[in-house]
């Protein structure tokens, strides 16, 4: 793992921490405003990975949780990768009622499509606008994929085993959130590889340009 | 009149930031600490006349940091700067006597204009 250490320096990590924090309470900001909700943050952490130890890192990072819900999305612009939300299994009826639905309406299969929906959305939320001012910041614009959602699943298969591909480096941007009123806690990652860590590299000494 | 400027944020780079936006001419002194027990003690220690006081951080957050600083001193001026822009977050720091909150990334101009209330408040 020493091998990536190099790719990016503890000062850019820094930046990328700052700018991630800055991204992320817009995320939790945005989702306030949708749902009567407070989100508690937390300090972003960034970690540089082999592509190959990434499934492991994500699995290990979640394994409080014996299973789990997920939204996964991909998003490409100059600044390219994956965002994966991560939720404890039972979130997703918890956040259907944050949104004012009664699953009581609705039969068994009902509720399941309702709380995929609902993870949907909340993974919309929060990872499109994480990942769109994290892109604004730097200067760049994204696209995303329709978002993927699986729920109630083991970790071990809820998250997939290529995310990129081997040999390559990949930079993880890991936040930890907590709906509070619900006691719904989950985890944020964007993962980004090779392809744009020169870019990303020219854009972080860009951004920190305009403060010196 | 504003002499001592402390900033508290446990990100070097953020306070790297907020101090690249006040105005050097002025001649502030600055100090820094990074978080929010750290912010409090270098308070009592040094008495800033304005503190820039980070939310989400470790050891203490800036929400409790504020609340004592205030009891502390209840003139003091704390102005929020934060990612945290959830309503609940700023009606919070905001009854817990902060000045006023702004959004982080600051620029020069949302600063000048922080620092002109602040001053206006000291009088």
């Amino acid at each position: 793992m020493d091998y990536c250490l190099d790719i990016i320096s503890d000062e850019e990590k820094e930046i990328l921490q700052e700018i991630m924090n800055i991204a992320f309470g817009k995320a939790a900001a945005d989702l306030a405003e949708v749902i009567n909700i407070f989100v508690v943050l937390s300090v972003p952490n960034i970690e540089l990975l082999n592509s190959q130890d990434l499934p492991s890192y994500l699995k290990t990072q979640v394994s409080e949780y014996e299973r789990v819900s997920i939204v996964e999305q991909n998003f490409w612009g100059d600044f390219k990768g994956s965002a994966f939300l991560v939720f404890q299994a039972s979130a997703g009826r918890e956040l259907v009622a944050l949104f004012g639905d009664n699953s009581d309406d609705f039969g068994s299969e009902s509720i399941d499509a309702l709380e995929k929906e609902t993870l949907m959305e909340v993974g919309n939320i929060l990872i499109g606008a994480c990942v769109g001012k994290l892109s604004e910041l730097l200067g760049d614009a994204v696209t995303y994929s329709p978002p993927r959602v699986v729920t109630e699943n083991t970790h071990n298969d809820a998250i997939p085993t290529n995310i990129f591909e081997s040999g390559s480096s990949a930079i993880v941007l890991k936040t930890v959130f907590c709906f509070n009123e619900r006691n719904v806690n989950g985890f944020l990652f964007l993962v980004t590889s090779n392809d744009s860590i020169l870019w990303l590299k020219k854009s972080l000494a860009t951004f920190m340009e305009q403060y010196e | 009149m504003i002499k001592k400027i402390l900033l508290v944020d446990d990100s070097p780079i953020s306070r790297r930031i907020m101090k690249s936006c006040l105005p050097k001419e002025r001649g502030y002194e600055i100090f820094e600490a990074g978080d929010g027990l750290a912010g409090f003690e270098a308070y009592k220690e040094i008495r800033p006349d304005v503190t820039f006081m980070d939310l989400t951080m470790p050891v203490m957050d800036g929400s409790e940091s504020t609340a004592k600083i205030r009891e502390f001193n209840p003139e003091a001026v704390v102005i929020v700067c934060t990612a945290d822009i959830q309503i609940k977050s700023i009606t919070n720091v905001l009854d817990l006597g902060a000045l006023m909150v702004m959004k982080k990334p600051p620029s020069k101009e949302t600063v000048e204009d922080a620092l002109s209330k602040a001053e206006k408040h000291i009088g």
